[in-house]
C-alpha cells in the first residue's frame, strides 16, 4: 500500500517552548486514523503542521509524495473554526457575506478541488440550510457545515479536528455516518475526538500522542484481540503510565 | 450501533449479518447491501465491513459475484449449519452458567421446560 503521510523527526517550538518533539509517523492510504491525546498534548498543532498552517521548527513532512508547503496545501483538507472566515472576510461579516452560501462561494473560489455536487449531497443528508446566517448556527450546525465543506474538497488527506465537540448525540451519529458515506476509498482521514468509544467503530488505527511525541500507533483490532480492551480503556491505561506487553 | 468495545467490530458485524440470514431477513440467494451501505448502516469503517464479508465468503455463507456484490448462499444446509452453531453457542453459555450454580443436568432440563411453559402462558 502506498503512503499518504510520512513525518520524519518533526519538532515544533512555540515561544521557545517545545510543543512537539521527535515525531515520526507513516500512514498508509485509505485508512481512518484516530488521533488521541490529552488536552494540550498537541493534536491540533500536529494537524496544523501537517496542513501547512503552522510552520515546523525542524523535520520533514511528506503528503502523497510532495513535501513543499504550497504543494501540500492542495493535498490536505482540514476543518477550521468558522470564526476564522470572519477574519478572512475582513474582520467582520459584511451584510453580503454572512450566510452559509457565502462560505460555500468562498470555498469554490479558493479551492479548485471543491466539489459543489458532493457538498450538496452532504448538505441534504445533514440538513444544512444554505440560506441560514452563519451567526445563527448552533454548535452542531457549525460542525455539520464544517464537515460537509471539508469533505467536499477532493484531496488525499482529510484532517478532522474534534468534529463532534459540543454536538448533541443525534448529530454526532449523523456526522459519523456522513464521514463513512462520503469518504472515497483512496483517501485517508485523521480524526481527533474526545468521544473515543463513539468513534472506535470508525477507526482502523489510533495514534496516541503523549509527552510531546507519538507514543504509539496501533490498530483497533490489535487493542481488542491482544489486550482484550476497548480503545478508550487502552488509551487511559497508556496515559496512566503504560501497559505491560504480554 | 452499540458495540461491545473489547471485541473486534468485524466479528460483531459478522454475527449480526449471520443472525439476519438465519432469521430470513436476508433470504437465501438474495443480494446483500453494498459495502458502503452496510458501513453506513453499522456506523463502521468500510475496511471492517470488508473483513466481515471476507470471512463470510470463506465460510461459504455469502458468494461474491463480480461487479454485482455479494449474494446469500442458496444452499439451506449451510444456513442450517450456521443456525445450529449459533444455537449451540448460546446454549453453551447458559449451560455453563447454570452449572456454576450447582445445578445438575436433570435440574437444568426441568427448569428450562418449566421456563418455556411459563413463557407460553404469559403469551396467552
Amino acid at each position: 500500500m502506498s503512503k499518504v503521510l510520512e513525518i520524519n523527526n518533526l519538532r515544533y517550538k512555540k515561544n521557545n517552548k517545545l510543543i512537539l518533539n521527535n515525531i515520526n509517523l507513516d500512514l498508509e492510504t485509505g485508512k481512518i486514523i484516530g488521533l488521541l491525546g490529552a488536552n494540550g498534548a498537541g493534536k491540533t498543532t500536529l494537524m496544523r503542521l501537517i496542513a501547512g498552517v503552522n510552520s515546523r521548527t525542524s523535520g520533514k513532512i511528506t503528503v502523497s509524495g510532495v513535501d513543499s508547503k504550497a504543494a501540500i496545501k492542495s493535498c490536505v483538507s482540514m476543518t477550521y473554526s468558522l470564526k476564522s472566515f470572519k477574519s478572512l472576510a475582513g474582520g467582520g461579516w459584511s451584510k453580503r457575506s454572512d450566510r452559509v452560501k457565502d462560505v460555500i462561494k468562498f470555498y469554490l473560489e479558493v479551492y479548485p478541488d471543491f466539489s459543489l455536487e458532493k457538498y450538496q449531497q452532504m448538505a441534504k443528508f445533514l440538513t444544512i440550510d444554505n440560506n441560514q446566517k452563519i451567526e445563527a448556527l448552533s454548535t452542531g450546525g457549525q460542525e455539520k457545515l464544517m464537515i460537509a465543506l471539508t469533505l467536499a474538497r477532493q484531496v488525499s488527506l482529510y484532517l478532522l479536528d474534534e468534529p463532534l465537540n459540543g454536538v448533541d448525540i443525534m448529530t454526532r451519529k449523523k456526522i459519523i455516518k456522513s464521514i463513512i458515506q462520503w469518504k472515497s476509498d483512496d483517501s485517508t482521514i485523521i480524526i481527533s475526538s474526545h468521544y473515543v468509544t463513539e468513534i472506535a467503530s470508525l477507526l482502523d488505527d489510533v495514534v496516541i500522542i503523549k509527552d510531546q511525541t507519538v507514543n504509539q500507533v496501533i490498530s483497533v483490532e490489535e487493542i481488542q484481540t491482544k489486550y482484550r480492551l476497548g480503545v478508550e480503556d487502552y488509551y487511559e491505561k497508556i496515559y496512566e503510565g503504560g501497559l505491560k506487553d504480554e | 450501533m452499540e458495540y461491545i468495545d473489547n471485541i473486534p467490530i468485524y466479528l460483531q458485524i459478522k454475527d449480526i449479518l449471520y443472525r439476519k440470514i438465519i432469521s430470513n431477513e436476508y433470504e437465501l440467494g438474495s443480494q446483500l447491501p453494498s459495502v458502503r451501505q452496510l458501513a453506513v448502516q453499522f456506523s463502521a469503517n468500510s475496511n471492517t465491513v470488508q473483513k466481515a464479508l471476507k470471512e463470510m465468503t470463506e465460510e461459504d455463507v455469502i458468494i461474491p459475484q463480480r461487479g454485482k456484490g455479494n449474494y446469500v448462499t442458496e444452499d439451506d444446509a449451510i444456513v442450517n449449519k450456521l443456525k445450529d452453531h449459533i444455537v449451540t453457542e448460546m446454549f453453551d453459555t447458559t449451560y455453563d452458567k447454570l452449572h456454576s450454580l450447582n445445578m445438575n443436568d436433570t435440574e437444568i432440563t426441568n427448569s428450562f421446560s418449566e421456563y418455556v411453559k411459563q413463557r407460553e402462558d404469559n403469551h396467552e
